[in-house]
């Protein structure tokens, strides 16, 4: 089946000058939630405006369902529900306002689903969006993106703004709702803990390249933390030893090889370590292992 | 969805308009007081006298009236479409972006038609109580270079509403500011009726200004 999302050797530029990311290519199958990660400025949100036609990439390929992006037809957005980053909605509206707007243009609008969620915020109908808190106003674009009932949803940071009782609402609804009616999600979030609950595979960016891209839970299982007591000041890293630090004689490292692997090659490094162990992670300490912590 | 984007237009422009709508009939009716007063206090020939003789329409309040109401409606329509860069929502609705920008502009130049009209028939209806048909028809031509430029106004401050960058913003502006400059250089009456039907045809050319300034946004020229 051909996928939903499909990219192919994708580079982009800061206009002419700093490398975004160079032949980026990922596909997102029909049913997935894939979730691109990355620091600030690794071109996340860049990729969405690509996606979405707001931005015409330096080279490569973009298709949604089978549809170039830079002829999609009213059609095909139709079929899609975008969340723009900072949850930003037609403020000058009120939620019954925005409601009856946007009714019109989808077919297959789900009002119930929108007052559903709309009534957890307690706030009036005829209430103005832009008299709303940001966490509120967050709450009545996520509504609307779920009342679409669109075949793919794009949400660019979706967490934003959120309190903790609400994300963790949001997330089981919306897992329900796309594994339930087979919708597929392209998302970001700067919460990772939250797209662990939600996501089934992971790309993460780095300044100019991908990092890792696949299933989470392959990640998860393949991706380790080792800890270790060591005099040594500093270990390089390299493609086997992600990301080591030692601070007050507690070294941490970060790789995709085994604890025996990673052991010889400290040692083949002339770093004397004891009390090595193997250290449980969550999908953030994953990122940061992968990423760096600056 | 032609109903919707006119709906969500409309919650945009509508404070916009009633206040633009209630400034042009006050400076329509100060303008037919004007009048008025030179009626009560020196007769209506006094009037025409004045009209053919001075080349005086006493219509000079309205001038820069509707220039002022383009302005308005312009930048209150397109301002908080690029406050966050909100266009992109209304882009990613499932309508053509060409149809949706003539929407768009086709519902705030219907606002100024209405606006506009009321302002003419306001001072027009009191005048032809008083007035020959032919000094009337005087007065409309005469006004009417004003109205093109507010429509003018509109046009290009949605242009500039909608551009991404500063650099467009400001050369767009630049060249607003000089063709709305053409349009008040001539004071006399009827000045301007050798140039309607090229201001019309300036008027339609300045529209594609919108759209470049649309399909400059969708290329990331933000």
């Amino acid at each position: 089946m051909e996928p939903v999302i499909s990219v192919k050797n994708l580079t982009q530029r800061y206009g002419t000058g700093r490398l975004i990311y160079k032949d980026l290519s990922f596909d997102v199958p029909q049913g997935h939630i894939l979730g691109l990660l990355g620091k600030n400025g690794t071109g996340k949100t860049t990729t969405i405006n690509i996606l979405m036609g707001y931005l015409k990439p330096q080279s490569g390929q973009c298709k949604i369902f089978g549809r170039d992006i830079t002829t999609m037809d009213a059609a095909t957005r139709s079929r899609i529900a975008l969340l723009i980053e900072g949850h930003v909605q037609y403020a000058f509206m009120t939620i019954e306002q925005i409601e009856r707007f946007y009714a019109k243009f989808y077919p297959r609008w789900n009002r119930e689903a929108y007052y559903e969620l709309m009534r957890k915020l307690h706030v009036s109908p005829r209430q103005r969006i832009q008299s709303m808190s940001c966490g509120q106003r967050s709450q009545v674009a996520l509504g609307l993106i779920l009342a679409q009932n669109a075949d793919l949803l794009v949400l660019d940071d979706f967490s934003l703004g959120l309190d903790p009782g609400y994300r963790r609402l949001f997330v089981e609804y919306l897992r329900d709702f796309v594994k339930s009616e087979d919708k597929t999600v392209f998302m970001t979030s700067h919460i990772i803990q939250d797209m662990e609950r939600l996501i089934d595979d992971v790309i993460v960016l780095d300044y100019g390249k991908i990092l890792t891209q696949q299933p989470v839970k392959q990640l998860m299982d393949t991706f380790h933390c080792y800890q270790f007591d060591t005099k040594t000041e500093n270990i390089d890293s390299d493609a086997d030893l992600l990301n080591p630090s030692v601070v007050r004689g507690h070294g941490e490292v970060f790789s995709f090889k085994d604890a025996d692997e990673v052991k010889n090659r400290l040692q083949g490094q002339g770093v004397e370590v004891t009390n090595f162990t193997t250290i449980p992670m969550s999908l953030e300490d994953a990122f940061i292992g992968l990423t760096g912590k600056y | 969805m032609i109903k919707a984007i006119f709906y969500k237009e409309w919650l945009k422009t509508s404070r916009t308009f009633m206040v633009c709508l209630v400034l042009g009939l006050a400076v329509a009716i100060y303008a037919d007081l004007g009048i008025n007063r030179i009626v009560v206090n020196k007769g209506v020939d006094h009037v025409w006298l004045i009209m053919l003789m001075k080349d005086q329409m006493f219509i000079d309040a309205l001038r820069y009236v509707p220039l002022l109401i383009g302005l308005a409606i312009g930048v209150s329509q397109m301002a908080p479409e690029m406050s966050n860069k909100r266009l992109k929502l209304t882009l990613h609705l499932p309508i053509s972006s060409e149809k949706l920008v003539g929407l768009m502009l086709l519902t705030g130049l219907v606002e100024l038609t209405m606006i506009y009209c009321s302002i003419i028939a306001t001072v027009f209806c009191y005048e032809s109580t008083i007035l020959p048909h032919e000094l009337v028809c005087r007065g409309v031509l005469t006004a009417l270079p004003w109205f093109f430029a507010g429509y003018i106004a509109y046009l290009f401050a949605t242009s500039v509403c909608l551009e991404g960058t500063w650099r467009e913003r400001i050369l767009l502006s630049l060249i607003g500011i000089g063709v709305l400059t053409v349009m008040f250089m001539q004071d006399a009456p009827e000045a301007y009726n050798s140039m309607i039907v090229a201001v019309i045809l300036v008027m339609i050319a300045i529209i594609a200004l919108t759209y470049r300034s649309v399909y400059r946004f969708k290329e990331g020229r933000q």
